[in-house]
């Protein structure tokens, strides 16, 4: 029940992001690395097949030729070697040394031991960090979540990245324009197309404006959304104004914010991200662990409690109370839990119970009297009854 | 995590320019192997010596780096895919989507609130002035600005306590001695203690006299309360020589000083009206900890039983709660498992023992009498007391 052990199960429903977000990131770095590779040395092998095949040397001034062919495949080759080591340098090592302090970070909490470790509170301060970062970068609270990154040094341990690209292209959106968006859906294609995500299309859909680019972007969707397309198409046919209900729905403006919301969903999907944020679902669970209809009683709020201040009660409004089958009984002299070493005594006329300890240690200050801060009820120590919780 | 670690290191590995035994060279190797085959061809064009067999030869070497490079990104790649499967090994659940919270105005201030009084309590106070700034602006937020200034102060005092100075927090405890009296703490006391103990061992050789003027300026005041420590502070100056080996090994230790910072932080902020723990890294601590987990267990045993939670504004399950998080009293009756409430408190027998009015009732016999279903006592039911707890 009381048990200070870590529940690392638990610790560890909070952390997928936390891990997968670098990965996500290494993947992209890894598909950008592979496209250089694929284009450059595909140009190079092209080039060098061709010199083979084309005989070049019977014909005159082929020498000349073949090597301003192979000086070209030389800076082909020079140029993908350069690209490749900017990446790694840029990209690449940096990214693995953020998955790396990550996954150090989660392996030194499943060390641990028990809650009171003092390396546990400074872990768990850390993760109160991170979770504000993340709570701060989804509210478009920028500044903040830069400042508390570098005033607490959390900078591998945070998405700052991340939340100002969803940010500049939710920006975008809404000044609808979606060449941003655009741009990430092609860099991510792989993986959306695994996620069945069909937000390019309804993107896309906007732009009929242009038929050049209706027939750019739109047929290459064709398999998974013609009938989507044909309806887009034929959105030519009206005007802004129409009032044919199925074409009227993809003019209207609102839908620039279902776009959005799509983005989002999209994105927080790739990254395993949760739709709230960290700070909201630990709050909720832990808001309703604590909550009890004494939070809201003047006469039983505890100081100490944090549900029993006004903020977080109001907070705490939205979460369901928690259930006990079980008696506990707090000292409200001392906070402590009373158990057989430290039994519940009451007051003889008012039934005020308090533990033995916190009474015996008044009864030490006052000749052997008791005094009820509640009720004022004053005693002998020796007149206190016991009191059995069973 | 280690195997996900163990995953990485081979990630790093295949990334980095170094050569692995039984692998595929790097990438850089074989783009400067297929450099130097570029560059010797072109020699030898320069020379005149290059026949068409140069160039279906350098073709055949342009195929194999290049396979040479896609066999190493391969590798790359597989092995980014094994750091994903240690991570879905480890990651058995999502977390669960909910539906937005605390979207309501009242409940974004609340929560504004909260975080910029906790950026305050935990001394990140540049964080502090420009969250409270940004809050400013957006809503109107009601945060005291005495606070910044009290929080300041703390921060002061504490950092000057692990330094081992506790002039600041002795003149603090002066100024509040009123407060710490009327709450019966020590801490004073405390404060006064810890700068005789290090005036005595703070110094080689220990400098016994200023310690001993120290102790008999300050203690004085105490003695009331704390005769017999005070006796004990000063008997053990006898034994400098061999403190930690001796009865007062104790005062040799460092432990009672940093247990007096977070002593000094509890006072403070009730001084403020505040709780001893941070709130929000309590919150944190409960729901990250594993209560999300057994509330989203107890939520999928609820779905595939199709039972509906018979309250829905009580969680299905109990979580466990550390004893530091115990904040209030529950009784729940051990013979009808109810929580007491105003209607149905909780009283107390003759015998001691506690039951809920309700079963009272139910457990009468004629005469007005009960028998404790806990013990064989039998006593009137209108003597029993209702107690508070």
């Amino acid at each position: 029940m009381s048990s200070s052990k870590l529940n690392i199960e638990g610790i560890m429903l909070f952390e997928q992001p936390f891990a997968r977000v670098p990965c996500e990131n290494y993947r992209k770095v890894f598909r950008t690395s592979q496209k250089n590779i694929e284009r450059d040395l595909g140009t190079v092998q092209a080039a060098a097949s061709d010199l083979a095949k084309r005989g070049i040397l019977s014909s005159s001034g082929g020498e000349d030729d073949a090597i301003a062919a192979v000086d070209g495949m030389i800076s082909r080759v020079e140029n993908l070697k350069r690209k490749l080591t900017d990446l790694n340098v840029s990209a690449g090592q940096p990214t693995l040394a953020v998955m790396r302090e990550r996954l150090v970070h989660l392996s030194a909490v499943e060390n641990m031991q028990s809650t009171r470790d003092p390396d546990f509170a400074r872990w768990a301060d850390t993760r109160l960090d991170r979770w504000l970062v993340d709570w701060a970068l989804r509210h478009g609270r920028e500044r903040t979540a830069r400042m508390i990154t570098h005033e607490r040094g959390v900078e591998r341990l945070v998405d700052i990245e991340l939340f100002s690209d969803i940010r500049r292209i939710e920006e975008a959106l809404k000044r609808q324009s979606c060449s941003e968006a655009l741009a990430w859906c092609s860099e991510n294609k792989i993986a959306l197309r695994k996620l069945k995500e069909y937000i390019e299309l309804a993107r896309a859909r906007r732009n009929l404006d242009a038929i050049a680019y209706a027939k750019k972007h739109l047929l290459s969707w064709q398999d998974t959304h013609l009938a989507q397309i044909r309806q887009a198409t034929a959105l030519l046919a009206f005007s802004p104004t129409t009032n044919c209900a199925p074409y009227k729905r993809l003019y209207n403006p609102e839908r620039w914010d279902d776009l959005i919301k799509a983005f989002r969903l999209a994105i927080y999907n790739l990254n395993t991200l949760p739709t709230e944020p960290l700070l909201h679902l630990a709050m909720y669970a832990g808001l309703a662990s604590l909550k009890l209809p004494a939070c809201y009683d003047k006469d039983t709020k505890n100081i100490d409690c944090p549900a029993c201040d006004a903020s977080l009660g109001k907070l705490a409004e939205e979460v369901p109370f928690s259930h006990h089958v079980n008696s506990t009984i707090v000292c409200r002299i001392s906070g402590k839990i009373m158990d057989e070493d430290n039994a519940p005594m009451a007051f003889p006329t008012n039934g005020e119970v308090y533990s033995k300890e916190a009474l015996e240690e008044m009864a030490a200050k006052n000749d052997g009297y008791v005094i009820c801060p509640r009720s004022g009820e004053k005693c002998k120590y020796t007149s206190l009854r016991r009191v059995y919780i069973s | 995590m280690d195997g996900a670690l163990k995953e990485l290191d081979r990630v790093e590995k295949l990334a980095s320019n170094a050569s692995l035994k039984g692998k595929s060279p790097s990438i850089n190797d074989s783009l400067d192997s297929l450099l130097q085959s570029l560059r010797e061809v072109k020699g030898r064009l320069h020379a005149g010596t290059a026949t068409a067999e140069t160039f279906s030869v350098l073709a055949k070497t342009v195929d194999s780096r290049k396979k040479d490079v896609d066999e190493r990104q391969k590798e790359v790649y597989n092995s980014l895919g094994k750091v994903g499967k240690a991570l879905d090994k480890k990651f058995l659940i999502p977390l669960p989507s909910y539906d937005p919270l605390f979207v309501s105005a009242e409940a974004t201030g609340a929560l504004d609130r909260t975080i910029a009084l906790h950026f305050l309590r935990t001394g990140q106070f540049h964080t502090a002035e420009a969250f409270i700034e940004t809050i400013l602006q957006e809503a109107d937020v009601n945060i005291d600005p005495k606070l910044h200034s009290h929080f300041v102060d703390l921060h002061h005092i504490m950092s000057a306590l692990r330094e081992q100075n506790v002039q600041p927090a002795l003149e603090w405890a002066n100024r509040n001695r009123e407060f710490l009296t009327s709450r019966s703490s020590p801490l004073e006391f405390l404060l006064v203690k810890s700068q005789y103990i290090h005036l005595l061992l703070g110094s080689q050789p220990p400098d016994i006299r200023s310690a001993i003027a120290y102790a008999r300026r300050y203690f004085p005041s105490f003695s009331s309360q704390h005769a017999h420590e005070i006796s004990r502070l000063m008997t053990c100056v006898l034994f400098l020589s061999h403190l930690s080996a001796s009865p007062y090994s104790e005062y040799a230790s460092s432990d009672q000083h940093s247990e007096l910072g977070s002593m000094f932080a509890k006072e403070f902020c009730a001084s403020l009206g505040m709780s001893r723990q941070v709130p929000l890294r309590a919150v944190g601590d409960i729901g990250g900890g594993g209560a999300l987990a057994r509330i989203e267990k107890g939520r999928k045993i609820m779905r595939e039983r199709k039972s509906e939670w018979s309250r829905t504004d009580e969680l299905p399950i109990e979580i466990p709660l550390p004893p530091e998080n115990r904040y209030h009293s529950i009784f729940a009756c051990p013979v009808s498992k109810e929580q007491s409430t105003e209607s149905n408190p909780p009283m107390m027998m003759g015998c001691g023992h506690v039951i809920t009015k309700d079963s009272l009732q139910k457990l009468s016999k004629p005469g007005g009498r009960v028998k404790c279903p806990y013990c064989p006592v039998e006593s009137q039911i209108s003597a029993a007391l209702r107690v508070h707890f």
